[in-house]
């Protein structure tokens, strides 16, 4: 209401002022069409205002000027001088209410019935009003138009202003009155019952009536001490002046004399009526019939609030010792009065936008000129230029101020809504609303109004239940939306808080499925959390009937890319039971921001601060110490570990399709990764190099590029050149391929549980000396090389690399292939302890994740069997043949004569081993062999799985494990008789016979040294054929 | 298509002659109507834009302007220019929008007369013809106008490249 009433005040002071030049130009020109249409439509604008803002006293006098108005423009009636000056008045009367309710923020009390009146009179025609009685001239000291008159001021006559000043001047209401008789007598003569004046009895009576009240007042005991200061003939003056002002419809003089009436304070209500009394008995004893008394005492209702407030401002200068003061000093007096309208003007917008403009531009030519002179010696330029710099802060921050509206101009609708909303629903909601005053930039006003509006709505609808369930669940019956708006580091963070039921995971999980937005597996392994953000998918919606208030299929995800368009991001957090809260985060304006300036490729890019949550260096995996953050690899996913948590990480110069990512991985050299959110979504971005923080004024991208998301715009850098503005939107979008929400950090967690859980196994693809791809167990490679084949040197008949400041040796992986001439040869480095080798392959084709199902044992060396690998038939190589082939102490013999391809998928063996290599390795041997195996990496675990009511026909343990040894375990199982269907078997690089005879006692059935596959696998031969026996 | 070609013709016999800035590209010259260049510049620090179509050359800073560049050669399936030569701009405006047209070098300003005017040869190079308004004949060589609304009205034929 305030602001509003704010604004219709200025709007309205103006029109007034535009309609009294209007109407003056009228008077002179009574034809022209234009001025007048003008005129009727601010009047009828005004009329209008009024009335929506329930301002009954405005508005009824607007109505009247605009009746007249509307019948000139009609042409019912001629423009006349008189009715202009009438209308004119009507004005000055709206302007005072006006300023009455500028003051008070209430329409001043008082009657405009005669105004209207007399207005009405106009209206109803000039005849009319022309033959209406028509007193001549009543004057006191000179001449008072009749208003009601409809025509001309007649020779003689005078206008109000020269009445007013002869009134103050007037000698005395004695001599006046006496003075000016004969005429009113004449007047009398002509129209007995016309007028007020006339009908009481002209001036003689009013004459007597004012001397008797005088003397009656100073008597009276209630009125007395108010009266006391003056003489009686001062009083008499007075009272005479009010009579005859009053009587003959001037208002003005009348308000001005009762301004004077009473000079000492405290004369109130109740005094007003006593003297109303006092004055009918006098003009009853005065012969004065009952009618016309009772009118008089009506004008006298008109002036009542003049008296009392007169006698409020008594602290004001007394009147003059002659009795009155000039109505002028009163006028200014009350002209004095704040006019808070003027204290703002109305600009155009677009005037804005473009003075935005131009500061935008002069904020960039400062930043132009500052870094010249950062460049130069010569500090003359110095000093100005720092004023300047400092000018153009200040102007940018004052235009900025100028586009700064309340947020609560976004909120002024939603009481509404939400009253119409329990009514419709049947709901008890309070609408709590924090921090309305906080301003943000108009045009982001304007974008976030419907999304907030949205909001609330789903709060109301959805949040919110109905009072029965919020008793049922012993919750106050009436829920709340707490709407919460405050700044925070150059953003603005919008609350929307409900006390509401929460949103239910399971039942969006349902929704999810149903919609196929994601599968029942997918759902299981995410979080509550994850699953609520759902709500933000395309075309969500969760209530479960469409009711007429949400649920029309634009959901949450349009109110999540509206808010994203304006570079702001929102995040939720629901709890079940008891209530969801929604944080919206957006930039104070669009125009200008802070932007981190980042160099990819030798092109530099801005990146907007809002999205920016940190800058993490990152040394290159070599040089890390223990302490530094280093990138590591997940397949070929880059990852950051940062404070315990993986980040997912993308390389700009990747998204913007300039390097691969291994070689961007491998360039030496720190990357430097700038932590992003987007969403409740957090990744890195990996740029080769970071600038500084500029201010930065966004310019949108041209239309061609429109449809390129990893851009929001480009700008003008200091030294002048264009640079694109990433978006950080679009590049998470690009990154995780569309499921920005999905992948969560967690999600990425959960990847790499998936990763090294049993089912799927990760495959390096490679081709080496022959066409068909070749396999590796992604988990058993160490690295990745391109070695430069002239640094491989050849020792002793064997091929060896300097790597890492160690020899290594390389290994052909098929006899068929040879090294490359020149260049780079690709290399897999595989790692066991102490020993490191590198596999010299053709070329690296892929990194496939799939269920490890191998056909066929080969007899082929270095070859475990074949796998069908992306609907290819690949090798899988045995790692621990070219182990053996590189150290020809690593393993002792092989034999891969003797036929080990027996279906045994009955026999279950277990695999306890801490080395990851080791399991790695025996799983597909094992399967291979026809084993169902399944592999673990500590004795605990394995324990735990036969307490789980596990059984293997065969466990395989290492010995030498950290936490429970290969003995402890032996012994563990042992000791449970219901596992002494199990044999075990144990494997191990302790090979000595002291070793070996603990390892017998301990419980195990066998002992094979490490290494030694054939041996194994004869082993588990023998192993289960004493076990077949043994049944 | 055609009706826009032949209102074109009919605005060029009524006038009489009209001017062109006449550029080269890769050895053929190209006339731009004068009226719709709002600019000509020497070579320019254009900065790249990855991802963006393989005609669009980059952007560059036209005096506090971003002005989107557009490499002509590429546009029209012309190879690209020779290492070590800079290429001009000639700047014209598109939807309010203004482009610069990469182009090898600038001519001369022609006042032709439209007597010399033909429409497209019908066995144009569809590249060629999509932004040709049609062809002058001057003494020596043949100088096909650039239609240059059409050459940058992406929306609607974003798919030529």
């Amino acid at each position: 209401m305030d602001d509003l009433l704010n604004e219709f005040l200025t709007e309205t002071g103006e029109s007034i002022d535009v309609v009294d030049v209007e109407l003056v130009k009228l008077e002179q020109d009574p034809n022209n069409k234009e001025v007048l249409d003008n005129i009727f439509r601010l009047v009828h604008t005004i009329k209008g205002t009024c009335g929506f803002l329930g301002l009954p006293r405005l508005e009824s006098v607007a109505h009247a000027s605009e009746n007249v108005l509307g019948k000139f423009r009609d042409g019912e009636l001629q423009v006349s001088e008189n009715a202009v000056t009438v209308i004119l008045e009507s004005l000055d009367r709206i302007k005072e209410i006006l300023a009455g309710l500028e003051a008070t923020e209430e329409e001043p009390e008082g009657d405009d019935s005669e105004l209207i009146g007399r207005l009405d009179a106009i209206a109803e025609g000039g005849e009319a009003a022309a033959a209406e009685p028509d007193p001549e001239p009543d004057t006191v000291d000179g001449e008072i138009i009749d208003t009601t008159l409809g025509r001309a001021l007649k020779p003689g006559e005078v206008s109000l202003e020269e009445l007013e000043a002869a009134f103050a001047n007037a000698p005395g209401p004695g001599d006046g009155g006496e003075a000016s008789e004969s005429s009113t007598a004449e007047a009398s003569d002509k129209d007995a019952d016309a007028s007020l004046f006339d009908r009481v009895g002209g001036e003689d009576t009013i004459a007597v009536a004012a001397h008797l009240i005088s003397q009656r007042v100073e008597n009276d005991s209630k009125l007395g001490k108010f009266f006391e200061g003056t003489s009686q003939d001062q009083r008499k003056g007075k009272f005479m002046g009010l009579m005859l002002a009053m009587f003959k419809d001037d208002m003005d003089a009348a308000d001005a004399v009762g301004r004077q009436l009473v000079t000492v304070a405290g004369f109130g209500e109740a005094q007003f009526d006593a003297m109303l009394e006092t004055v009918k008995a006098v003009l009853v004893e005065c012969h004065v019939d009952a009618d016309s008394a009772d009118e008089a005492v009506m004008m006298f209702e008109l002036v009542r609030e003049a008296v009392i407030n007169a006698s409020k401002e008594v602290a004001q200068p007394k009147a003059a010792a002659g009795g009155r003061a000039k109505p002028g000093e009163q006028q200014a007096a009350a002209s004095k009065e704040p006019r808070k309208s003027t204290q703002s003007i109305r600009v155009n917008v677009d005037l804005l936008e473009d003075l935005m403009n131009m500061v935008s531009e002069l904020v960039l030519t400062r930043n132009q000129l500052l870094q010249i002179t950062r460049n130069m010696d010569n500090s003359e330029l110095g000093v100005p230029l720092q004023r300047l710099s400092q000018c153009t802060t200040e102007l940018q921050e004052n235009v900025m101020k100028t586009r700064m509206q309340p947020i609560g101009n976004a909120w002024a609708k939603l009481p509404r809504i939400v009253r119409d909303l329990t009514v419709e629903l049947d709901k008890k909601i309070e609408l709590e609303m924090l921090g309305a005053d906080t301003e943000l930039d108009r045009q982001v006003l304007e974008l976030i109004k419907d999304p907030l509006t949205h909001m609330v709505r789903n709060s109301a609808d959805h949040g919110i239940e109905s009072p029965a369930e919020r008793i049922a669940v012993g919750k106050p019956e009436m829920g709340t939306i707490v709407l919460n708006a405050y700044h925070e580091g150059g953003h603005i963070i919008i609350e929307i808080k409900d006390d509401g039921r929460g949103i239910n995971p399971d039942k969006l999980s349902k929704k999810i499925i149903e919609k196929g937005l994601a599968t029942e597996g997918e759902l299981a392994s995410m979080s509550e959390a994850q699953i609520q953000k759902f709500i933000f998918h395309p075309g969500f919606s969760t209530a479960e009937q469409v009711t007429s208030v949400s649920g029309r299929g634009v959901g949450m995800d349009v109110v999540r890319s509206n808010i994203e368009k304006i570079g702001g991001t929102i995040d939720m957090v629901s709890t079940v039971g008891k209530g969801s809260n929604f944080s919206i985060k957006i930039p104070l304006t669009l125009a200008i921001v802070a932007g981190l300036i980042v160099k990819a490729q030798e092109e530099r890019y801005a990146i907007p601060q809002i999205s920016v949550l940190e800058l993490v260096r990152a040394t290159s995996a070599e040089k890390a110490g223990d302490s530094d953050h280093k990138i590591e690899m997940i397949n070929d996913t880059p990852v950051l570990r940062l404070r315990n948590r993986l980040l997912p990480l993308v390389y700009l110069n990747e998204v913007l399709g300039f390097e691969k990512n291994e070689e961007a991985a491998e360039s030496e050299g720190d990357d430097f990764i700038v932590v992003s959110q987007v969403g409740a979504f957090t990744f890195g971005i990996v740029v080769d190099q970071v600038f500084d923080t500029e201010e930065i004024v966004v310019k949108p991208v041209a239309p061609i590029l429109k449809d390129l998301d990893i851009y929001s715009g480009n700008t003008i850098l200091g030294d002048g050149s264009v640079i694109m503005i990433l978006d950080p939107n679009g590049i998470a979008a690009l990154a995780s391929q569309g499921v920005s929400d999905a992948a969560d950090e967690e999600d990425d967690q959960e990847l790499v549980r998936r990763a090294a859980s049993s089912d799927k196994e990760s495959m390096l693809v490679f081709r080496a000396g022959q066409e068909h791809p070749r396999a590796v167990p992604l988990s058993l490679v160490a690295r990745l090389e391109e070695i430069d084949i002239s640094s491989v040197e050849t020792s002793d008949g064997r091929l060896m690399v300097q790597y890492r400041g160690a020899l290594m040796p390389l290994v052909l992986a098929d006899p068929a292939m040879s090294l490359r001439e020149s260049g780079n040869q690709p290399v897999l480095v595989f790692t066991d302890r102490q020993f490191t080798m590198g596999l010299a392959v053709d070329e690296i084709l892929d990194i496939v994740e799939d269920e490890m199902d191998i056909k066929l044992a080969s007899d082929k060396p270095g070859v475990i069997g074949s796998a069908v690998i992306n609907e290819k038939a690949s090798e899988v190589i045995d790692v621990t043949y070219f182990l053996g082939l590189a150290f020809p102490d690593w393993l002792a013999s092989r034999d891969m004569s003797e036929d080990t391809t027996v279906s045994r998928s009955s026999e279950r063996v277990l695999v306890v081993d801490d080395s990851d290599f080791f399991r790695n390795m025996l799983k597909p041997i094992l399967t291979v062999a026809g084993y169902n195996v399944t592999a673990v990496n500590n004795a605990q675990a394995a324990l735990d799985l036969l307490e789980d009511g596990e059984t293997f026909d065969l466990a395989i343990s290492d010995i030498e494990m950290p936490d429970m040894s290969g003995y402890e375990f032996a012994q563990a199982v042992r000791a449970n008789d219901d596992w002494s269907g199990m044999r075990l078997v144990a494997l191990s690089a302790l090979s000595s016979e002291r070793d070996v005879n603990r390892g017998f006692e301990a419980g195990f059935d066998d002992y094979v040294a490490k290494f030694d596959k054939d041996t194994l696998l004869r082993s588990l031969v023998q192993q289960f054929k004493i076990k077949g026996d043994a049944a | 298509m055609n009706d826009i070609v032949v209102r074109d013709d009919l605005s060029l016999v009524a006038t009489g002659s009209q001017d062109f800035v006449t550029v080269m590209l890769d050895g053929q010259i190209v006339g731009i109507p004068v009226l719709a260049v709002h600019d000509v510049l020497n070579a320019q620090q254009i900065t790249m834009i990855p991802r963006a179509q393989d005609w669009v050359a980059g952007v560059l800073n036209l005096r506090g302007r971003i002005v989107t560049a557009i490499d002509l050669r590429r546009r029209l399936g012309l190879p690209p220019l020779e290492e070590g030569k800079s290429s001009m701009s000639v700047v014209v405006e598109h939807n309010e929008e203004p482009y610069s047209l990469q182009i090898d070098k600038v001519g001369e300003v022609l006042s032709l007369d439209d007597a010399d005017f033909e429409k497209n040869p019908v066995t144009l190079d569809p590249r060629w013809r999509e932004v040709s308004m049609g062809i002058y004949r001057l003494k020596e060589q043949l100088l096909p106008i650039l239609d240059v609304d059409r050459l940058l009205a992406f929306e609607s034929n974003g798919k030529a490249a």
